[in-house]
């Protein structure tokens, strides 16, 4: 039995940066019931790790969009693929590839509507995911569509490119929204 | 390369949560199952491959360490294979090498899942915390941020098929997911038996476009182990081994916007070809008897059957239409339910799979007992956009060249427990 459940829920919130009435009512069996000694007993707990990760070859890719808006691909010197995400090397080739300027518009290849997200989504959803062919680049990028009904989504669509206010250097400082000829 | 049979099946239930047990308890009850099955003691077990899939599902990294030890294998050769939802066929596939080449003469692979420890506090159920943990699996810089979930990780292929095909409908998909829960209703483990209509399906609520929550596999805990052995061992342990007479492991682009056509589930076609080449298939549809296909999702189970040569591209929803895959059909695919009916107990599943490929093949199904049963095909699909496929051929007995000799059994298992006796440590 808990002994002072006011101070174990105190700890438990902080542990796992759950609010206090949540953790109640998960473990109110335990924490009310009268459960029996050999009752499985279950425990709040957190996987939690934090990083300062690198890009490495591809910061500038961040840094344009973060700073220029300016999407860019990588061109393979040898080929001539053009590789959106990009890649500082082509795996076709075993060549270095160069930075080469993007265009603002793309089309849906394919996509999908996410109705049940991670509750990283949670008040995002439904969200449009796609693969998208950006203007100059040879292969597809997963991004997010913002559309007002995301049943309108579709394959072919025109899409234009849209930059966030304040970019943190992630592929959340862009996304698709239908190009004026879509509306 | 020598010959690999199966002597030994051991699945616990597959449910949605497991209270009773840790991962490591669920992984010996499969394991103790496969033993008695097989009529061995786990000393003449040579070494023990181990599908687990996610780290943050087991609250632990590397569990495989700690089920050796929990099952008693301590100092016998041992390696973990995590190959997302293709985790368990992978195994089943790397067991496979180490018989085929003929380090040893028993292998145990062993798959353990449990999915639902974990648990999202503000609506009270795992489901949200279980996606987050899968989304760690897709491109952290590129893919993640997108919220590309397991299910749009299928429906992306899926939905560019049905632009190019006009296939496979969402009555047809329906289908699939009545026959799968129905299948459930003959397997004793299963985790969803159900009888459902296709208005059942049609009407459930839409979990990412086109799938409704009937489309979907369930998260599940569980774990299947089963007893690889050499032909030598196989026929001293058993007057009637299953034997998986073709193997194929593919890994398509993980950035599935690399793909030449996204459309098709490439590794399944070349896991499948290289799987058919081995056991001699030519033709898939008149030859196998039966398939356990990794209906992750509905729309996912009729791709395959394109993808595996049971037709022609874009003719998938046909076979279901037409009733060939049911059991009354002449290939029914996932007797078992599969991962729709009996369920997703991800490292599990594929060892499942060909567990009861084995039982089928060896007369052992039960109430879910294809008449005739004599080669059956197993998938079993991961990574981002269907990017992993590992694909085995399970045949009978009677169907492999080679008799056994009257007598010589007692001999020859001897031999391998004498040997067994001498690897021990
Ligand atoms: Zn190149």
């Amino acid at each position: 039995m808990i002994q002072d459940k006011a101070q174990w829920l105190e700890e438990a919130s902080k542990k796992i940066k759950v609010p206090k009435e949540l953790i109640e009512k998960a473990f109110k069996d335990e924490l009310d019931g009268n459960p029996s000694i050999d009752a499985p007993l279950e425990i709040p707990d957190i996987m939690d790790i934090t990083y300062k990760y690198t890009y490495g070859g591809i910061s500038r890719f961040f840094r344009e969009i973060r700073d220029n808006k300016q999407l860019y691909g990588t061109k393979c010197t040898k080929c001539g693929k053009v590789w959106l995400p990009p890649r500082i090397n082509c795996n076709e080739c075993y060549t270095p590839t160069q930075w080469v300027k993007l265009g603002s518009t793309a089309g849906i290849v394919t996509y999908t509507i996410v109705y049940y997200g991670t509750s990283v989504f949670f008040g995002k959803t439904p969200y449009v995911c796609a693969f998208v062919k950006v203007a100059g680049a040879d292969t597809l990028i997963m991004q997010n569509i913002f559309m007002e009904d995301v049943k309108k989504a579709r394959i072919g669509m025109k899409l234009t490119i849209q930059f966030k206010e304040h970019r943190n250097g992630d592929m959340g400082d862009f996304w698709f929204v239908p190009a004026q000829e879509e509306l | 390369m020598n010959k690999v049979g199966i002597v030994g099946v051991g699945t616990t239930s597959f449910k949605a949560r497991w209270l009773e047990k840790t991962y490591y308890e669920l992984a010996y009850d499969a394991a103790k199952l496969a033993l008695e099955d097989a009529g061995i003691d786990k000393k003449e077990v040579g070494g023990v491959v181990y599908g687990i899939y996610n780290e943050f599902f087991e609250r632990q990294f590397m569990p495989d360490v700690y089920i050796h030890n929990y099952i008693g294998m301590g100092l016998k050769p041992s390696v973990r294979v995590a190959t997302g939802g293709a985790t368990g066929g992978a195994a089943v596939f790397v067991g496979w090498t180490w018989i085929a080449s003929g380090l040893y003469d028993i292998v145990m692979v062993l798959g353990v899942e449990k999915a639902t420890d974990n648990y999202n506090y503000t609506v009270g159920h795992p489901t949200p915390e279980t996606l987050k943990a899968i989304l760690f699996s897709g491109d952290m810089t590129f893919e993640n941020p997108m919220g590309l979930t397991a299910a749009a990780s299928y429906a992306l292929p899926l939905i560019a098929h049905i632009n190019k095909y006009g296939t496979p409908t969402e009555k047809q998909m329906a289908m699939v997911s009545i026959k799968n829960h129905k299948n459930a209703m003959n397997n004793p483990i299963a985790q969803s038996p159900k009888l459902l209509t296709v208005d059942d399906v049609l009407n459930s609520k839409m979990i990412t476009y086109p799938f409704k929550f009937y489309d979907n596999c369930l998260y599940s805990e569980g774990a299947s182990a089963i007893i690889l052995a050499s032909e030598k061992a196989a026929k001293a342990l058993s007057d009637n081994p299953a034997w998986i007479t073709g193997v194929g492991l593919s890994l398509d682009k993980a950035f599935a916007g690399e793909r030449d056509d996204i459309t098709v589930f490439t590794s399944s076609l070349y896991a499948g070809r290289d799987a058919y080449k081995m056991s001699g298939i030519k033709n898939p549809r008149k030859e196998l008897d039966f398939a356990e296909l990794h209906d992750a999702f509905t729309g996912a189970e009729i791709l395959s059957y394109e993808a595996f040569n049971f037709c022609k591209p874009g003719d998938g929803g046909k076979l279901i239409e037409d009733g060939v895959v049911e059991m009354t059909g002449d290939l029914p695919v996932s007797p078992s339910g599969g991962l729709i009916g009996c369920g997703h107990a991800v490292g599990a599943t594929g060892v499942m799979q060909t567990g009861e490929a084995a039982l089928q093949v060896q007369g052992r199904a039960e109430k879910r007992q294809v008449k005739n049963a004599r080669v059956g095909l197993v998938q079993s699909i991961g990574g981002p956009a269907t990017a992993w496929t590992a694909a085995m051929i399970v045949e009978r007995q009677d169907k492999i060249k080679g008799k056994v000799v009257k007598g010589s059994r007692a001999k020859a298992k001897a031999k391998v427990k004498a040997k067994a006796a001498r690897r021990k440590r």
